[in-house]
């Protein structure tokens, strides 16, 4: 089961048909777009988990920008480069922009598929230790309300009994009157 | 995964509480074989016996650090449960500032604040954040001394340097704050100099003397006697109370408790949350 929803972004029609044939049928939902504007509008309006996006692209925006816009809109969004052998240089560059990773042309899928799988393995893992967490923070909150009030209540007791302790030692006062006064702090 | 036997059990969990003040329950031998058997595998150790004995006989006590790091939980979170920080800010950090205001405007309002367990630096960073979000441009009339302390060199290492990775930092800081006090370099973010420069870090068994600590205003122990025994905590917060000043405030974690542990402090409540304060 693949629920990723990834969004393609390429000007090359033919390699946007056969990413989208390829990607739909090993069941993740697909979105194209062919260039970095269309890209923007789509991730403005759809939840998309991963981009896959050339590098070199027509226009004034190509993948470099298509990881900012994407990275703004949403930082849990992966993106990987797709980048000819020559310009590794810029695909290294893109990772350190937050760019997930890059493949090289011409696309091999085992590979595509194996780092795909790796993000959808990553967000179920994040989204269990989330949930873990939140159960955590529920169970501790009523932990922590139950221990407070046990803990206040003790200090009253220790304080009550402090009190009476230090009345009932008092030499300087007369038995029966320290017995009273003991008496009295206790039932208040 | 490489099995403990009990007997080995039994050592183990006596070198990591001599080592961490850590108890760990034997009945759990789970815990030691996930948290240790990748260790001991390393290193070619073929029991968790040849582990302890090579971890002895380590000179450099590599392998005790590695060990440490293994065992003790860094699950910590900056703001991580919002009260203690509401707490901080509203009241403690006011009432602290009142008692310790210098007799001449010349002079500075020094408050010292200790997080003893501090992790990576999370709270002790969100310490921070808090003053400066109470104080802004006042703070230059005060001299705070803010100490991190932790029993894991990589933990002390991570908070000296100030870098999380976005899972680390994204929960819990709203979006404003992280940008105000953090650069961000790639999926990591670092903590900007001015906030760094605040706080010092450093290596400390909790389980060992304090000396050279001086009196502390403010001390967090949040979450880490939980890991000690009952005689290991009444010693320890018996170690606290003698470093925090008369008038000074202990903040433990929410579902924590002082009864039967430490009698010379009494708990008072402030709105949801409860703080500690010497008899």
């Amino acid at each position: 089961m693949n629920n990723l929803t990834i969004l393609v972004v390429d000007d090359d029609p033919v390699i946007r048909r056969l990413l989208e044939q390829r990607l739909a049928k090993e069941n993740y939902t697909v979105l194209l777009a062919e260039d970095g504007h269309k890209a923007e509008n789509i991730l403005q309006g759809n939840h998309v988990d991963v981009v896959l996006t050339d590098l070199m692209m027509p226009g004034d925006i190509g993948g470099i920008e298509v990881i900012d816009i994407a990275k703004d809109l949403n930082r849990n969004i992966e993106v990987i480069l797709i980048t000819a052998h020559s310009s590794i240089d810029t695909a290294v560059e893109a990772m350190k922009k937050g760019a997930a990773d890059y493949l090289e042309k011409p696309i091999n899928f085992t590979e595509l598929f194996l780092r795909l799988e790796k993000i959808a393995t990553m967000r179920s893992i994040l989204r269990s230790a989330e949930d873990l967490r939140q159960a955590m923070d529920v169970t501790e909150t009523n932990a922590a309300a139950t221990i407070q009030n046990l803990e206040l209540a003790v200090g009253n007791i220790q304080h009550k009994l402090d009190t009476i302790e230090s009345i009932l030692t008092d030499d300087s006062i007369d038995s029966d009157i320290r017995v009273t006064n003991a008496l009295n702090i206790l039932l208040n | 995964m490489l099995k403990i036997t009990a007997e080995e059990l039994k050592i183990i969990a006596q070198y990591i509480h001599e080592i961490s003040g850590i108890y760990l329950d034997q009945s759990k031998s789970y815990l030691f074989e996930t948290r240790l058997g990748s260790i001991a595998e390393e290193l070619g150790c073929t029991s968790y016996r040849a582990l302890y004995d090579k971890a002895r006989r380590d000179p450099a006590k590599l392998i005790e650090r590695q060990i440490i790091d293994a065992i003790s939980t860094n699950e910590t979170l900056f703001f991580r449960d919002t009260s203690p920080f509401d707490l901080l800010k509203h009241k403690i950090l006011p009432e602290i500032i009142d008692a310790r205001a210098p007799r001449s405007p010349l002079l500075k309002t020094n408050i010292k604040i200790w997080s003893s367990a501090s992790s990576t630096g999370q709270e002790l960073y969100s310490i921070a954040i808090t003053l400066q979000e109470l104080l802004g441009t006042q703070m230059a009339k005060f001299n705070f001394s803010l100490l991190g302390t932790d029993i894991s060199d990589t933990a002390i290492k991570q908070a000296s340097y100030g870098k999380y990775n976005k899972f680390e930092i994204e929960r819990g800081l709203p979006r404003q704050t992280l940008q105000k006090h953090f650069t961000l370099f790639g999926d990591t973010w670092k903590v900007k100099d001015e906030l760094r420069g605040m706080v010092n870090f450093r290596k400390l068994n909790l389980m060992l003397p304090f000396t050279g600590l001086g009196k502390f205003d403010i001390i967090f122990c949040r979450n880490v006697a939980i890991y000690f025994t009952l005689e290991d905590r009444k010693k320890l917060f018996n170690k606290i109370a003698d470093c925090l000043a008369d008038d000074g405030y202990l903040i433990i974690g929410s579902t924590e408790s002082l009864t039967g542990i430490c009698s010379r402090f009494i708990p008072k409540r402030h709105l949801r949350a409860i703080f500690y304060q010497k008899k």
